[in-house]
């Protein structure tokens, strides 16, 4: 089992340095915004807002194993044990006194916080509440829901036009909350930028057809940190370029994540962040994780010279804002190209996006491909909601199955 | 009274008198499950809208083939009923993006029933003058589906004969609700929640011809209800009286909500607008909003403190339905602000089920016994 080199020591070379400049910027009193995932964080980047996605830091805190702390907090505080991981950890984190548990100093606190209604109810909930708690500012961009599962070309003209005015409304509200005018022609080089660290991103993703498969889920859950968090940054493009160029050498050379490779997996929403190393397991039974919905759905092309007509079409058909149609045309599409023979689907305790229609994904995929599905009872961050012994044994009776 | 077990009936008898109804009229039922349904438009086409319950006394073993145990376990109730093929005679179903596990199980219900006729309505979740605007967008994309399904053209005129009709309703249902402020109130919560509910079971006009009887009699009730620590009822939907009658044996007495069952069903009206669809729009867009709106906990929040103060209220029950994250979020900010004002807040957690809400008695009996020691 190896790692791929360009991810020795991510977390010290990216993540920590990521919090540390984000906490330089508070001091020096630089804009901060907390953001949600499927928001256009593009339009921040071309302001120079630094973003903070609390989603990432409920991850770190898992991986550092503090989140159940943290969410107990937020849940002595009368937030229930139902509600989203990532929420209660980081409304647990704002609340504690005990700050240095915190990893990374804790978030920064924000000039103020976006949020979209294109993936959950969560989103809009937790963020109120981190705004009521902070003090500070939210702005709904208010999403409309893809009804169809449409993908970019085929969106209702309408909905690209409401997203657009919303991104107009934005624009607006980041100018008065940063006392600077977005400027036109920076935005398009910014839109240019994430547009490439997309392509980039996908080119890394397409080596993973390649049997046996170079790159596996833990590291493909590093390394989408850029990609999801901070898109358009020449740092993002470095470190891509170099990840491809290693992933496409593999790919050339047979080097394999494993070796002695049976199973091809495909891996849908998140992993146990607080548990990383069950890929390792995976691995262990000669089973290795192809794709990651989480590697695709971030990405979408970018067309400068439209910035806000191409951020609609890029945000609109996130599966996380469509019916469940989207979801299966991705699995579906995945599973034909990287050679998939077995599709993972773990539910998340506080996630009802996620976790209702696995069924349909599961009875669809298995009539079109024959590819079999398990469904997993697991979560994101709360590690009380995973029964490690459970797990494995589904997992091992499954692969016994995609054996027959 | 009598009058009263005819609304009792409309929910007891809810599968019966739909069907009858569609016989007699030949025309479509249609189910709906958000508050953010139109139904003034459903209405338009002569249509007989209803809201789709759950219930609490059956298994969910349908259901729970399809769904994680994770999911709310009132979406869970009813979808399990239309597996079981009690909502068969539906000729459509609509829903509204209000609600993840509306949204989700919206997917569940077009793959795996028969409905012939499915919509979703794209309700925004901010409330500007751009999405009223989208909203009215979406009102019209709803009318041309349902003159498209069902071969019928909708005029302003029959949607202003709607929104009269609705109207009257509303204006009848706050009506019945002044009722309540009286000590001892002259309706139960169970009652009431009755009356309200069965106005989502039949046609509108009916439905007024029952609360002008009702209005006309109910003052001089010879059995009028026991009084009790006066409570407002606020949290997830509430689709049937088993809490408010356990409530309501222990000393407890419902006299006003903040539910999508209660207030926030009727408290507003469609106002008058030459463009009808435009003027519902506004309606739903201005109405007292359900927490999965924007910033919403602000107006609703007030809007409970000013039911608190008019209905002269002691104590507030926050019912949340397990995996409800909307109102989970907001309930502890609620909770806070009304303690804050010395008003006694319980919080209750509980599965959509008889055997989810046995438990429950004990604490709510505990808390009216602690409203009342207080001088
Ligand atoms: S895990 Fe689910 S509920 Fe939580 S933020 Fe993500 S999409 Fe929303
Ligand atoms: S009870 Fe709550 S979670 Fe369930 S359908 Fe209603 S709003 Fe949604």
């Amino acid at each position: 089992m190896t790692r791929l080199q360009t991810l020795e020591g991510f977390y010290q070379n990216h993540i920590q340095p990521y919090y540390q400049n984000a906490h330089n910027a508070e001091r020096d009193g630089k804009p901060i915004a907390y953001v949600a995932s499927t928001f256009p964080v593009e339009i921040l980047q071309a302001m120079d807002i630094t973003p903070i996605w609390p989603e990432n830091y409920a991850s770190v805190c898992a991986a550092r194993q503090v989140s159940v702390r943290l969410a107990e907090i937020a849940e002595r505080r009368g937030y229930s044990r139902d509600l989203c991981s990532y929420a209660r950890t980081t409304i647990g984190s704002i609340l504690t006194t005990e700050k240095d548990i915190l990893p990374e100093g804790g978030m920064p606190k924000p000039t103020f916080l976006v949020a979209s209604t294109a993936a959950c109810d969560t989103h809009l909930k937790w963020f109120q509440v981190l705004s009521h708690h902070l003090k500070r500012p939210l702005y709904l961009l208010d999403s409309p829901y893809n009804i169809t599962g449409a993908d970019a070309e085929n969106l209702e003209p309408h909905y690209i036009q409401q997203y657009m005015s919303q991104l107009e409304e934005l624009i607006t509200f980041l100018e008065k909350q940063t006392n600077t005018k977005l400027d036109k022609n920076r935005l398009r080089k910014i839109i240019e930028l994430s547009d490439r660290t997309s392509n980039l991103w996908l080119e890394i993703q397409d080596y993973r057809r390649t049997i046996p498969a170079p790159m596996g889920a833990r590291d493909a859950f590093s390394a989408v940190f850029f990609m999801l968090c901070i898109p358009a940054t020449q740092t993002a493009v470095n470190f891509y370029e170099k990840l491809r160029d290693e992933v496409k050498e593999r790919a050339k050379n047979g080097i394999g994540k494993i070796q002695n490779e049976r199973y091809r997996l495909i891996w849908d929403n998140l992993p146990m962040w607080f548990n990383l190393k069950f890929f390792n397991y995976l691995n262990n039974l000669g089973a290795v994780t192809v794709a990651e919905t989480f590697s695709h759905v971030w990405t979408g092309s970018l067309d400068p010279s439209k910035p806000l007509e191409s951020l609609a079409k890029k945000y609109l058909p996130n599966f996380a804002n469509c019916s469940v149609e989207r979801r299966i045309n991705l699995i579906l599409n995945l599973a034909k190209d990287f050679h998939a023979n077995g599709i993972i689907l773990p539910t998340n305790w506080g996630c009802r996006m996620m976790s209702i229609g696995e069924t349909i994904v599961k009875e669809v995929l298995y009539e079109k491909l024959g590819v079999p599905s398990l469904i997993l009872n697991v979560d994101s961050s709360d590690w009380r909601n995973y029964n490690e012994a459970q797990v494995k044994n589904q997992i091992e009776t499954f692969i016994e199955t995609l054996n027959a | 009274m009598q009058i009263l077990q005819s609304f009792k009936n409309l929910l007891h008898r809810k599968h019966i008198i739909a069907k009858t109804w569609k016989n007699q009229n030949k025309r479509p039922v249609v189910g709906w499950n958000s508050t953010y349904t139109p139904e003034e438009i459903i209405s338009a086409i002569n249509a007989l809208p209803i809201r789709i319950l759950g219930s609490m006394d059956t298994t969910t073993t349908l259901a729970d083939a399809y769904l994680p145990r994770n999911a709310c376990s009132f979406a869970r109730s009813t979808f399990d009923h239309a597996l079981k093929g009690d909502y068969n005679y539906l000729d459509g179903f609509v829903t509204s993006n209000s609600c993840d596990n509306f949204g989700k199980t919206y997917d569940l219900w077009r793959h795996y029933t028969q409905i012939p006729y499915f919509h979703f309505i794209n309700t925004p979740h901010t409330n500007t003058p751009k999405s009223s605007e989208f909203l009215y967008y979406e009102l019209i994309r709803f009318k041309e589906s349902l003159e498209k399904h069902f071969k019928t053209t909708i005029t302003n005129k029959t949607l202003q004969t709607a929104i009269k009709t609705y109207n009257e309703n509303r204006t009848f249902l706050k009506q019945v609700y002044n009722l309540r402020r009286k000590d001892p109130p002259l309706l139960s919560g169970v009652e009431a929640l009755e009356i309200v509910l069965s106005s989502m079971l039949t046609t509108k006009q009916a439905h007024n011809k029952l609360l002008k009887q009702l209005l006309s009699e109910v003052t001089t009730r010879p059995d009028p209800p026991k009084p009790g620590v006066r409570l407002l009822i606020t949290g997830s939907i509430m689709d049937t009286p088993d809490l408010l009658n356990i409530t309501e044996t222990v000393g407890g007495i419902a006299v006003t909500d903040d539910l999508c069952t209660g207030t926030r069903y009727f408290w507003n009206l469609v106002e008058a607008n030459k463009d009808p669809l435009e003027a519902i729009a506004k309606r739903y867009i201005n109405k007292i909003p359900s927490p999965f709106m924007h910033d919403s906990h602000r107006e609703r929040f007030n809007h409970i403190k000013q039911l608190i103060k008019d209905y002269d209220v002691e104590a507030v029950i926050i019912f949340l339905l397990k995996f409800c994250d909307t109102h989970m979020f907001d309930a502890p900010l609620l909770t806070e602000e009304l303690k804050a004002e010395g008003i006694p807040v319980l919080n209750i957690e509980y599965e959509h089920t008889r055997s989810g809400i046995a438990p429950i008695k004990t604490r709510i009996e505990a808390f009216i016994e602690m409203v009342k020691g207080v001088p």
